[in-house]
């Protein structure tokens, strides 16, 4: 009799939850809400249920509420398939997420498999958009992208000595790769090419190893705890080389690790800081968010979360549909110059964001980045 | 040959933290032939709570850097070392008669728990320690500048250590520890209080991985809450290195193993940092299964 009772009140529940699932448009949210990059999953989950709350105000999408469902991958393979397996269960229509690329491929099938549009905001590795998955977006520019700038910036500067260092994850080994490439095409020698363990505290080993080499300009394609750590240790050093940084180090928190003293001077390259976004869209949302949070987004790659869930909210609205099939044509085909809060966003085959995203910044003696002309 | 001693300088100043923290474990193991998986968290614990109390007393502004560090060194250790009473309390000795392996699951559980307490309490943001605690001016050794921090960490290190040794070799307490990691039964029918002698070892271990943990935050400048994990698996190694249960061999291993690091990432490859140590350790486990120092003083802490 008992077991007979707790099916049944087993049953309501999972009639209870799908009568539910029908009276809301659910998207997932995948992030790094623990870990390593546990400050920008938290932020990414602030500014996509920032702008669900806008939304549903203002009648959410399809006349429905829309409901955002978050799943912590805390920037770990594994734990990123689990989430991806638990998120896929529950009826959403796409996904938002995540910041790692190694992160997001882990979880690329799963999506795929399951018919769900996934809408990565910071892994930015090339291959992840070269599988041929229908269903795969980003609002993050990719490597090439940055590589090419990144030659750009240093050609420009006229070094002739260049480091690499990168941290074998996907993303950074990716950049580093392919700014190796694009200096041998332009004639620039690569004077020292290696990877250092990230996590840990002591990189004083890869600094005289590096400065043995001699080279003039230091390309850095990894995160902002081990750019900060370098720059601090290369500063005690006394060795002066200027340095430059991929999109990974863009987080205030580098300059606190640092210190003002030593990260002076060093380049970086991003999406523009959220603080130097122009648009309207842009300018009132980072007004709502100091309202509610207290202070602007920290990191420009939770923004771009929110340009993911405002891209798939039109498209859904567009399609007039919640089928991931009809959503992702529509993001594909129809969405075309959509006014996103990082500039206009359109989409090409791939998934991938069409159009150039990259500036290039320097951190002057306070400690505040500083758009370049 | 100056990048040679470099990277050595390099190699020792890393190996001393390592070899601080490997003590906790071999201290621990010793006894209670348990690894103690929170012991890498323990580290993480320090270093927030000497952050914590540094910002929050001001002492090193009253009383000047170097005594100022040193009285929160004391304070850190104190704390750490009573955390560390409390897991084994709680964790540790309700599973003393329970298979060994319930004991290392409640290990990585106060890891874990451990862990995502600290991101709980303080965020999951980096930390930054102040920056002007300590003169920055190098010291210039053969003609080779090396940073001052560096050589009061590794001498602070060595000093620990030494203590810790005469104090298990040469005082009752200390004959009372060696007993009990020799064998807890006799040692109990010989008068010895082994519940007291485990809780000091849980709370000198501890405390020297705590203070390990400030060290790491005033050197480094930069903490978060994952970092016992990585600091954690290196002693851990070191300690097997040098003979786990053995306290020089904790020393020895963890010196070892920074200077294997250094010099593998400079001469070798410094992607392949970590499998070269690894290497390295796997070749002296099949020459000597127990670790470098540990047939010395066999089963003995």
């Amino acid at each position: 009799m008992k077991k007979l009772l707790s099916l049944v009140a087993g049953l309501g529940l999972l009639l209870g939850t799908s009568a539910l699932a029908a009276d809301t448009v659910k998207i997932g949210l995948m992030g790094p809400m623990t870990g390593a990059w546990a400050s920008e999953g938290q932020e990414m989950k602030q500014v996509v249920e920032l702008l669900a709350d806008e939304l549903n105000q203002k009648g959410g999408l399809l006349g429905k509420q829309v409901a955002v469902i978050s799943e912590d991958d805390a920037g770990d393979p594994r734990q990123a398939s689990l989430a991806a397996n638990r998120l896929a269960t529950q009826g959403i229509v796409g996904v938002i997420g995540t910041y790692g690329s190694s992160i997001t491929e882990a979880t690329q099938n799963i999506y795929d498999e399951a018919g769900i549009i996934q809408v990565a905001n910071g892994s930015t590795a090339i291959r992840l958009s070269e599988k041929g998955l229908a269903n795969f977006f980003r609002t993050c520019p990719r490597d090439d992208e940055q590589g090419k700038v990144a030659t750009a910036t240093i050609s420009k500067l006229g070094h002739k000595k260049i480091a690499i260092l990168h941290d074998n994850t996907s993303y950074a080994k990716g950049l580093a790769e392919e700014a190796q490439a694009n200096l041998k095409g332009l004639n620039i020698p690569v004077v020292f090419f290696d990877a250092l363990t990230p996590g840990e505290r002591d990189y004083n080993t890869i600094l005289t190893k590096m400065k043995a080499a001699g080279p003039d300009f230091v390309f850095f394609t990894g995160y902002y705890p081990e750019a900060g750590l370098l720059l601090r240790q290369k500063k005690e050093m006394g060795w002066d080389v200027p340095f430059m940084g991929g999109d990974a180090v863009n987080n205030p928190e580098l300059v606190k690790i640092a210190g003002a003293a030593a990260t002076e001077g060093f380049l970086f390259l991003t999406p523009p800081l959220p603080k130097d976004l122009d648009t309207p869209e842009a300018k009132s949302f980072v007004a709502a968010f100091e309202k509610k949070f207290g202070s602007a987004p920290k990191s420009i790659y939770p923004v771009l979360a929110g340009d993911g869930f405002r891209v798939l909210a039109e498209a859904i609205k567009g399609a007039n549909s919640v089928e991931p099939a009809k959503v992702s044509a529509f993001m594909k085909t129809a969405l075309k110059d959509f006014p996103g809060l990082t500039g206009k966003i359109s989409f090409n085959d791939k998934g991938d964001r069409i159009g150039e995203v990259y500036r290039v910044y320097q951190v002057n003696n306070q400690g505040d980045f500083v758009l370049q002309p | 040959m100056e990048q040679f001693f470099q990277q050595l300088t390099n190699g020792l100043a890393v190996g001393g933290i390592y070899a601080l923290i490997a003590l906790g474990y071999t201290m621990v193991y010793g006894v209670l032939k348990l690894i103690n998986f929170a012991h890498g968290d323990l580290f993480t614990i320090g270093a927030y709570l000497g952050l914590t109390l540094l910002t929050s007393l001001a002492l090193t502004d009253h009383v000047g850097g170097f005594l100022g560090i040193g009285v929160l060194a004391l304070m850190v250790m104190g704390l750490v070392g009573i955390i560390g009473i409390l897991l084994e309390r709680i964790a540790y000795r309700p599973l003393r008669e329970s298979p060994r392996l319930s004991a290392v699951v409640s290990a990585l559980g106060a890891s874990i728990f451990f862990q995502n307490a600290i991101m709980l309490v303080y965020g999951a943001k980096f930390y930054v320690y102040p920056q002007d605690l300590l003169p920055k001016s190098p010291v210039f050794i053969f003609g080779m500048p090396v940073p001052l921090m560096r050589i009061l960490i590794l001498v602070a290190s060595v000093v620990m250590m030494i203590s810790l040794y005469l104090f298990v070799q040469k005082t009752r307490i200390g004959t009372a520890i060696r007993a009990a990691a020799i064998d807890q039964g006799a040692a109990r029918l010989m008068g010895i209080d082994v519940n007291r002698v485990i809780m000091i070892v849980f709370c000198i271990g501890p405390a020297l991985g705590g203070v390990a943990g400030m060290m790491v935050g005033i050197y480094y400048g930069q903490i978060n809450f994952t970092m016992g994990w990585n600091y954690g698996l290196k002693a851990f190694t070191a300690a097997i290195l040098g003979g786990i249960g053995n306290i020089p061999g904790a020393m020895v291993g963890g010196l070892l193993l920074g200077v294997i690091e250094a010099l593998g990432a400079a001469y070798i490859s410094m992607a392949w940092k970590d499998a070269i140590a690894f290497v390295v350790l796997i070749l002296i486990l099949i020459v000597r299964p127990t670790g470098l120092l540990g047939e010395r003083v066999a089963e003995k802490i």
